[in-house]
């Protein structure tokens, strides 16, 4: 068989290209297997009698690949009408190409059964000359030379000999190959230089000055810059790149221990930032190079060419993962390409005999530590209340034992005081006013933190099939993971099944399948949300105990005045979470088929679909432990949708070479469509909570259904063409045109183009002379993106609806029931058209130092302009009708994306990796609507808006009145300028227009959640046969808005627990104080409006994963028929080191108004796992 | 032979890459699902369906939040916010321009006024319809849209008149607030008044009547008592309900807050509310959804919109003459149970009193409609910042729970009477003063303190404080004394009379949400409204035990400001033509 040379490629024929591939991939993967083989298989021991007459090279070549297990490797350019005469018999190898290769300028190295041919340059030729002809060893430069036998031995990195390896003194054709223990021999001039090399391994030149032993360990060759990369709709070697496209290195992804691809993905990307909540199942929110929308910028993910959710997917089942950050590489994808674009491959079978593989892993999450929301005991709270509530009910008589509550009210008790006489107790779960509570007051303080957070386990398991031969490869594959939340009754379990085959049923003719069923089944936690049953844990008073005196829950109900929490918190997660069900069944695939038309010319076909269906129940239980709402029923509500969507693509792919100008070409079209239906229905007041009884027919009142349906389609066609000319300068061009029903008629087709350009420089020949340079590639592109992501499909029409509660009216006056009525729901606009990505990209990629040093850094500029918006409209037109989305605002975007990675050795057998992802981002709002800005992330309805997205700032930027101290006395509130409810104790805002007034023209830009660089830094080291590895992730230059603080500092909202740091609250002794004075009057100055005071930094540096693991040598492992064993152990978050008070500082939230902490599930809970890899 | 199969398999793929390029037109167009067009509508059912959609905005609320809230704005020496917020930054006028709830009542009231102008757009494509019957729908349509701009102009009096020919596709939504709006609030109600017919088949519709009275109070909030003078004498005599009923009082005061009583003979325009519609509460008083008392028995509500202390004095009467204490009620507070405990002794206040207060505040040691006696402190959310006292006009009785409130919901259908009789006779009276018969006005007066002196419309103990179900006994739960006037009017002058009826109308409407608007229309007429309430949020800031730091202490009522709200600062913002100027003019002092 013929193949391109590795170092000098060619582009000749697609087929073969990706067969070398698949081949990088079998000798990277299975290093151990070839080098067994290597000498079993090809001794070089054949013998060949040949007969030729004036045939070219390439058909000797072809002969010789025909009649034994021999490859050759080379140029055409090299052996391109060479004609050669031969007649020999009985000849070994490499006595035949020594014959063969005679007068051709060509010499050859043997790696294995692959023969590299090559052309000498003119001093190599002279020694050749000179080393074969006696008489030019005469010359005085040949004389007096002393041969020495040097032996050696050669090892990789983890000390396995490497058997087989080529030994060759440089310039000569002297040379041995490694023995199966990796030892060698060799005489050799002194001095001289040799090179070790093999293939899949870097070549070494030695010198062997005053050596006579010589150790040889070799590293992996990644071959980086060959690597194929999958990068839409076709895959492309990487040195070729001109886009911006970070390639994510899969062992890293797969190292964390996560319950999804993406949150695996946080740091490993530069370019990417991923924030994720502990909350199990909870999605994690992605960004790629800032946020380019005020609504939806998520990117697109497709996996094996279908769009698909990356929350769902186990980091197991990546095969590759790349993502492509710029127009150059994005625009194939047209309008979703906006955001970014991910692509993942999953495994394939290769050509292999069948493996099987296992992973899993088992381990425990711990919720933090200590007191994280920093609460009060008892007794603290006790002294704080009084003070916020002088004369309070709860504390008139000091601490109580028991507190009560019946049908005439609320008190508290000591012992033996008759009301809290345990014979008075009575409840019912439908609290129908009947109940009588009583609590025994906790005195030291109830820890609901760690009644709600427990340790909890999690485990995952993956088992993998695959094999297969030329013709058929097959992979199967199977994966559970259950992860428990540590808030009590939260889990994620998920089955996964995959499938995919592949037939070569001719030699032009391939056809396949990816099947992708997916089970999923998480009930739900509501994260974030200021009533959510998290937040109870700081809005229930430390005196309320878990459970009351008879081990019901206990709460507000139960005592006079007990705050305002929701439920307790406990109780809650137990009697709801336990009857809800929330199962997603996805099933997703394609099949496919490609068709080598011509040479170089395939067509390729493929159907998939994505069908999600999706059951949620979720059961509300009477809240009788709590004050508020205690009477109200339980209830019940169903939910159910089916979603499909359908993806057809067919391209027609052209690859060749002439000379050195290499072509590439694609075209291609793509129609998807989407349909969702879905119902809904709710009743309340059941006869029984038990689960078996919960269906909605058995609801006696607050019956409710509806249904939805959505409907859109996207159809576009795309071409791309890449050129390179001698393999130095690179152009690329793409353009995609794409028609969406979400836009009007007016709008309906956008065209997306980009134009890409590189050059690799190291391949000039100036630069060819620096040995230090392996590689170096500039590149810069420049295009269109676009999104239609914050549109929906009915945009173009005004509508009318009704809604029960809303539009309809009693006209007949019965009290009972309501008639038909509508009213204007939406004003619909035909011209509105996309939100487009102007994108600028210059970036250079390198590699130096005899490959041990990466470095790719870029620079880019989007310019999002024509942002989907609401119209604001006045309400005199809009009234209650939603405004229609047009495109009025521009978002700039400016960043670098830098990634590095070191690889070295630091003593024998002791190598490491240590690498960085380091992404900074400038977000600035260019334009938006008159009058140019508006607020976002108001919490309580009596909130200001925390967040003002405004010209000239970054989105979702802090803004509100900046606190320049406490007042301290009355004295200052007098002389300082005017501000409503200025008192000593309270905050005094800074007069920005100093007019001696405070007022709303005062507030001020207090901070930006935006981080000013997030960075990722994985370390890796490597001892014989144990590998340790760290991952660090970090994020700095962010702000918080704590919004938490409200309920935690200020008496003046919900009251409940509070902070400790109310200990050190403002007081006329205590003037220094940062805390306002505790008091339960709202006001201007202190927390009714937004001010400084909640803005905390939430730079944060974290150990994400600390991996210790150990290989059993593969010695051992054969006695058992198992190629590879590997235990790990993990922990994760080990330390997060911060200033932010809060839980975690990773926080999530919607775009226009993310950082701010509302009781957020902290996402820095240390596990520690123990994990298996087997494979047999 | 390979070759040939390869070219079909090239051609199987050109086939059907253009078999997509060619469906590409249908493919790409997706119709909305689950919602209709003008097209589909402008029929008989379509626009009658839509009226029905401007009815619905009668029940108020705002499309969610924290519905309370704009009565809260709105109802300064009735009640406050409670909720344990006390006294809101509203109450105590210490809002801005930016206000959510000002800005919500505003989008609220222009969402009603634009339904209504969709009904008068489509009205002449409806093939299907008789002139009598879009004459019907145009008037009840104009009435409705004169009722929403009545409350705009009453709240903001600079308010841009927007009708149904301004629309977003004509781009002439910009239009200016500096046009007098009453006038054109006067036509859309005098031509309801001249169009619609005197009864309805459905009791909910706006009829003749229900336009005339909405034409007086447009006319009493510009003073023009010599031409709603004109109208009211019409009207008591001659005026009936659209279900046919002569305009009069009921015998109790407390059943027009009863829904087995709704829709009587005092029911000028009243709001239909509904319960176990199937909309789980949102028809059911959606604004006053969270006013009541909070725990047990009753078990709804959220403690919002607690009574004034100085309400509740001033339903004092004299012990001889059963007249209130209309300067001197402030001398003698009413004992209450601030500070105290429900287990703490107490005993309700023993002198005279009105008896339309227990029907209006629900306060310790007085049975609670039929849900028990009010215990005090327990049913209060957080007294120490509320104030003792509940509100009560909403709520439903426990005998008609199962019908009258929404299962596992505070929302009930009790009526809301936009107009009812009682206000009518009491705008005469005003309007009598006005012209000089001072004694026409005392007897309009005593027809409505008559009723309240009707000890059958007395709150009655129980039979038994432990079972209120099983009824009431004779005994009044508190000492009622009601007299009526006895010429007191005309001896005591013009500036007597105007305070006597504002005094009843205080008395009689308490907690309708009339109040704060009544005081605007008084200013100037022998009445200081920045005085008053300055003096109210005084009187009820230092109040002992009351929330000693509570935002009373900063209240201030700015004179040539706090008269209007200010005009949404997110409306001027939106409203700016292509110089960025906005059309809209901020009301004066803002």
């Amino acid at each position: 068989m013929k193949k391109t040379s590795i170092i000098d490629s060619s582009y000749k024929d697609e087929l073969k290209k990706v067969f070398s591939y698949k081949r990088n991939f079998l000798i990277l993967l299975f290093i151990c297997v070839l080098q067994v083989q290597a000498t079993e298989l090809y001794p070089q021991t054949s013998k060949f009698t040949i007969s030729f007459e004036r045939i070219t090279l390439a058909e000797f070549f072809d002969e010789i690949e025909k009649q034994s297990e021999y490859l050759f490797i080379y140029k055409d350019i090299d052996v391109d009408g060479v004609k050669i005469n031969l007649n020999i018999k009985n000849a070994t190898i490499t006595e035949l190409l020594d014959a063969a290769l005679e007068k051709t300028g060509l010499s050859y190295t043997i790696d294995g059964r692959h023969f590299s041919i090559f052309r000498l340059d003119a001093e190599q030729k002279d020694l050749k000359n000179a080393a074969s002809d006696p008489k030019i060893q005469n010359y005085p430069k040949y004389q007096n030379i002393t041969k020495k036998n040097i032996t050696g031995n050669v090892t990789d990195e983890q000390g396995n000999p490497i058997i087989g390896a080529n030994i060759k003194e440089n310039g000569t054709t002297n040379g041995t190959i490694s023995d199966e223990n990796g030892s060698f021999s060799l005489n050799i001039e002194d001095n001289a230089l040799i090179s070790v090399s093999y293939m899949g391994f870097v070549t070494q030149e030695i010198s062997t000055a005053g050596k006579t032993f010589i150790n040889v360990i070799l590293r992996e060759d990644t071959k980086i810059l060959d690597e194929f990369v999958v990068v839409g709709y076709e895959s492309k070697r990487r040195r070729d790149i001109t886009g911006s496209i970070e390639i994510v290195n899969i062992d890293n992804l797969q190292k964390t221990v996560s319950s999804s691809a993406l949150q695996a993905l946080q740091g490993l990307a530069s370019g990417v930032n991923i924030v994720s909540s502990g909350a199990p199942g909870l999605d994690s929110k992605i960004l790629i190079r800032g946020i380019t929308s005020f609504g939806d910028a998520n990117p697109l993910i497709i996996v094996d060419g279908i769009e698909q959710n990356l929350n769902n997917i186990n980091a197991n089942e990546i095969e590759s993962l790349q993502v492509l950050k710029d127009a150059g590489a994005a625009s194939i994808y047209g309008v979703r390409g906006s955001n970014g674009v991910i692509i993942v491959t999953t495994k394939k079978g290769k050509i292999s005999a069948p493996t099987v593989s296992y992973d899993g892993y088992y381990g425990m999450t711990y919720p933090l530590p200590g007191n994280p929301f920093n609460l009060l005991n008892s007794e603290d709270f006790m002294h704080v209340y009084n003070t916020a509530i002088p004369g309070n009910e709860l504390f008139a008589r000091g601490m109580p034992d028991y507190t009560y509550r019946g049908p005439n009210g609320a008190g508290v008790g000591f012992e033996s005081d008759p009301e809290v006489n345990p014979a008075n107790y009575f409840y019912e779960a439908p609290n129908r006013g009947r109940n009588y509570i009583i609590q025994k007051v906790n005195k030291k303080g109830e820890d609901w933190f760690h009644h709600f957070f427990k340790k909890a386990p999690r485990q995952n398991h993956t088992i993998t099939v695959s094999g297969g031969t030329e013709k058929a490869k097959y992979l199967f594959s199977t994966g559970y993971m259950r992860q428990e939340g540590t808030a009590t009754k939260t889990s994620l379990q998920r089955v996964s099944v995959r499938i995919n085959t592949e037939y070569s049923i001719k030699n032009w003719l391939k056809i396949g399948e990816n099947a992708n069923f997916i089970y999923k089944s998480t009930p739900g936690f509501t994260n974030q949300d200021q009533f959510s049953t998290l937040t109870q844990i700081y809005r229930l008073f430390p005196i309320t105990p878990l459970k009351d005196i008879k081990g019901n829950w206990a709460g507000s109900f139960g005592g006079p005045n007990l705050g305002s929490a929701g439920a307790n918190p406990v109780g809650a997660q137990y009697r709801s979470i336990e009857k809800d069900v929330d199962r997603q069944f996805i099933t997703l695939g394609n099949i496919f088929a490609e068709v080598n038309i011509l040479k170089g010319l395939t067509a390729r076909t493929s159907i998939g679909y994505n069908i999600q269906n999706l059951y949620s129940q979720d059961y509300g239980p009477n809240i009788t432990e709590n004050i508020e709402g205690s009477s109200n029923p339980d209830n019940l509500t169903i939910s159910s949708n089916f979603a499909t969507t359908m993806t057809f693509s067919n391209t027609l792919s052209y690859e060749r070479i002439i000379g050195v100008h290499g072509i590439k070409a694609l075209i291609g079209s793509e129609a998807i469509e989407s349909v969702e239906r879905g119902h809904f229905g709710s009743s309340a007041d059941f006869f029984s909570n038990d689960f078996n009884y919960l269906i909605l027919n058995n609801g006696t009142s607050g019956k409710t259904n509806s249904s939805w349906v959505n409907e859109n389609s996207l159809f576009s066609l795309f071409a791309r063409l890449d050129y390179s000319f001698d393999n130095k300068y690179l152009l690329g061009i793409t353009i995609r045109r794409d028609g969406s029903s979400r836009f009007g008629s007016y709008k309906k087709y956008g065209t997306f183009p980009s134009l890409s350009m590189g050059w690799r420089i190291s391949e000039e020949v100036f630069a060819k002379k620096l040995t230090w340079l392996d590689d170096l590639k500039i590149r810069g592109s420049y295009g269109i993106l676009g999104s239609q992501n914050n549109i929906s499909g009915n945009n173009a029409f005004s509508l009318y609806h009704s809604n029960l509660g809303r539009t309809y009216y009693d006209i007949n006056g019965t009290g009972n029931s309501a008639e038909l009525g509508f009213a204007q729901s939406q004003i619909g606009n035909a011209n509105t058209g996309w939100e487009k990505d102007k994108v600028l990209n210059l970036g250079f990629d390198a590699t130096i130092l005899n490959q041990s040093l990466f470095i790719s850094a870029e620079y880019y500029r989007k310019n999002t302009e024509g942002l989907l918006f609401n119209e604001p409209l006045p309400a005199v037109v809009a009234g209650s009708a939603s405004t229609p989305v047009i495109n009025i605002g521009d978002i700039r975007n400016t960043g670098f994306d830098i990634s590095l990675t070191y690889k070295g050795t630091i003593a024998k057998d002791l190598s490491f990796s240590a690498g960085i992802n380091f992404t900074p981002y400038k977000n600035t709002i260019v334009n938006i609507p008159d009058p140019g800005y508006f607020y976002a992330g108001g919490l309580l309805d009596t909130w200001d808006n925390i967040c003002k997205n405004k010209e000239g700032h970054p989105m979702s930027s802090f803004y509100g009145y900046k606190v320049i101290g406490i007042f301290k006395s009355d004295d200052e509130v007098v002389s300082a300028a005017t501000q409503d409810g200025a008192q000593p104790g309270r905050f005094r805002y800074q007069d920005t227009d100093k007019d001696g007034k405070i007022t709303d023209k005062d507030r001020v830009f207090i901070g930006d959640p935006n981080p000013d660089f997030t960075f990722g830094i994985p370390l890796y080291f490597n001892y014989r046969n144990i590998d340790l590895s760290a991952f660090f992730y970090g994020s700095y230059g962010n702000d918080i808005f704590n919004s938490t603080r409200y309920f935690l500092d200020f008496f003046q909202y919900y009251p409940g627990n509070k902070s400790n740091r109310l200990l050190d609250a403002w007081t006329p002794e205590n003037l220094n104080s940062t805390i306002p004075k505790i008091e339960n009057t709202k006001s201007f100055s202190n927390c009714t409006v937004t001010n400084s005071y909640f803005i905390e930094d939430g730079s944060y540096l974290r150990l994400k994963s600390l991996i210790l693991g150990y290989t059993f040598p593969s010695s051992l492992l054969q006695k058992f028929k198992m190629s590879k064993l590997r235990i790990y152990i993990e922990s994760t978050n080990l330390f997060t080191i911060t200033k932010y008070s809060g839980l975690d500082p990773e926080l999530g939230g919607s775009n226009s108004n993310f950082g701010i902490d509302i009781g957020n599930y902290p996402n820095n809970e240390c596990s520690i796992i123990l994990g298996f890899n087997i494979t047999f | 032979m390979k070759i040939n199969k390869q070219f079909a398999l090239v051609s199987v793929c050109i086939l059907s890459l253009s078999i997509v390029s060619n469906c590409d037109n249908n493919f790409l167009e997706k119709r909305p699902f689950g919602t209709t067009t003008e097209a589909t509508l402008a029929n008989k059912e379509g626009l009658n369906a839509l009226l029905i959609g401007a009815y619905s905005y009668l029940k108020g609320g705002s499309g969610g939040g924290f519905v309370s809230s704009w009565m809260a704005v709105a109802s300064q020496d009735d009640a406050r916010l409670g909720c344990e917020d006390g006294a809101s930054i509203e109450n105590c006028f210490l809002y801005d321009a930016t206000n959510a709830y000002i800005n919500e009542r505003w989008v609220f009231l222009y969402s009603a006024i634009q339904n209504c102008n969709d009904v008068l757009r489509l009205l002449p494509e409806a093939k299907d319809l008789t002139d009598e019957e879009k004459g019907q729908i145009n008037a009840e349509a104009r009435f409705l849209r004169g009722i929403y701009y009545l409350y705009l102009a009453i709240g903001w009096k600079n308010v841009p008149w927007i009708d149904e020919t301004v629309t977003y596709s004509e781009q002439n939504y910009l239009v200016s607030n500096t046009t007098p709006i009453y006038p054109k609030i006067e036509e859309d109600f005098e031509h309801a008044a001249n169009y619609l017919t005197e009864t309805k088949a459905q009791v909910g519709r706006g009829n003749k009547w229900a336009a005339k009275c909405f034409l007086v109070k447009t006319y009493m909030f510009q003073k023009k008592f010599s031409e709603a003078k004109i109208l009211l004498d019409d009207i008591i005599v001659n005026g009936k309900t659209s279900n046919n009923l002569k305009y009069g009082l009921l015998e109790k005061y407390g059943d027009n807050f009863k829904t087995e009583t709704k829709n009587g003979r005092e029911g000028v325009f009243v709001v239909q509310m509904s319960v176990n519609d199937g909309a789980n509460g949102a028809n059911g008083n959606p604004m006053d959804y969270f006013n009541g008392p909070y725990g047990s028995p009753a078990t709804c509500c959220y403690g919002c919109f607690a009574p004034y202390f100085d309400l509740i004095d001033a339903y004092q009467t004299d012990h001889l003459t059963g007249l209130p204490l209309i300067d001197t009620y402030q001398l003698t507070p009413i004992k209450n149970d601030q500070g105290l405990s429900s287990s703490d002794p107490f005993t309700p206040h023993e002198g005279t009193l009105d008896s339309r207060l227990d029907w209006c505040v629900g306060r310790r040691g007085i049975p609670y409609l039929d849900w028990g006696v009010h215990p005090g402190k327990s049913w209060i959310r957080s007294q120490y910042t509320d104030g003792p006292y509940s509100a009560i006009k909403n709520i439903c009785w426990q005998a008609r729970v199962e019908t009258d409130r929404e299962a596992g919901s505070s929302a009930t259908n009790t009526p809301l009477s936009l107009i009812r009789f009682a206000d009518v006779l009491l705008w005469a009276a005003e309007c009598e003063i006005e012209v000089g018969r001072l004694s026409n006005a005392e007897s309009y007066v005593n027809r409505v303190r008559e009723r309240a002196s009707n000890p059958q419309g007395f709150v009655y103990k129980y039979i038994d404080d432990n079972d209120p179900l099983r009824g009431f006994s004779s005994i009044p739960a508190a000492n009622y004394k009601v007299g009526l006037y006895t010429g007191q009017f005309a001896s005591n002058g013009k500036t007597y009379a105007r305070k006597a009826v504002r005094f009843e109308r205080r008395l009689e409407l308490a907690c309708e949400h009339q109040r704060y608007f009544d005081l605007l229309r008084y200013d100037g007429l022998d009445f200081d409204l920045a005085n008053w309430h300055n003096w109210v949020m005084q009187r009820e800031g230092s109040q002992p035990g009351f929330n000693p730091s509570n935002n009373y202490k900063q209240a201030m009522f700015i004179r040539d400001k706090n008269e209007l709200f200010p005009i949404p600062q997110e409306q001027i913002d939106k409203s700016a033509g292509k110089n960025g100027i906005s059309v809209l003019i901020q009301n004066p002092g803002w």
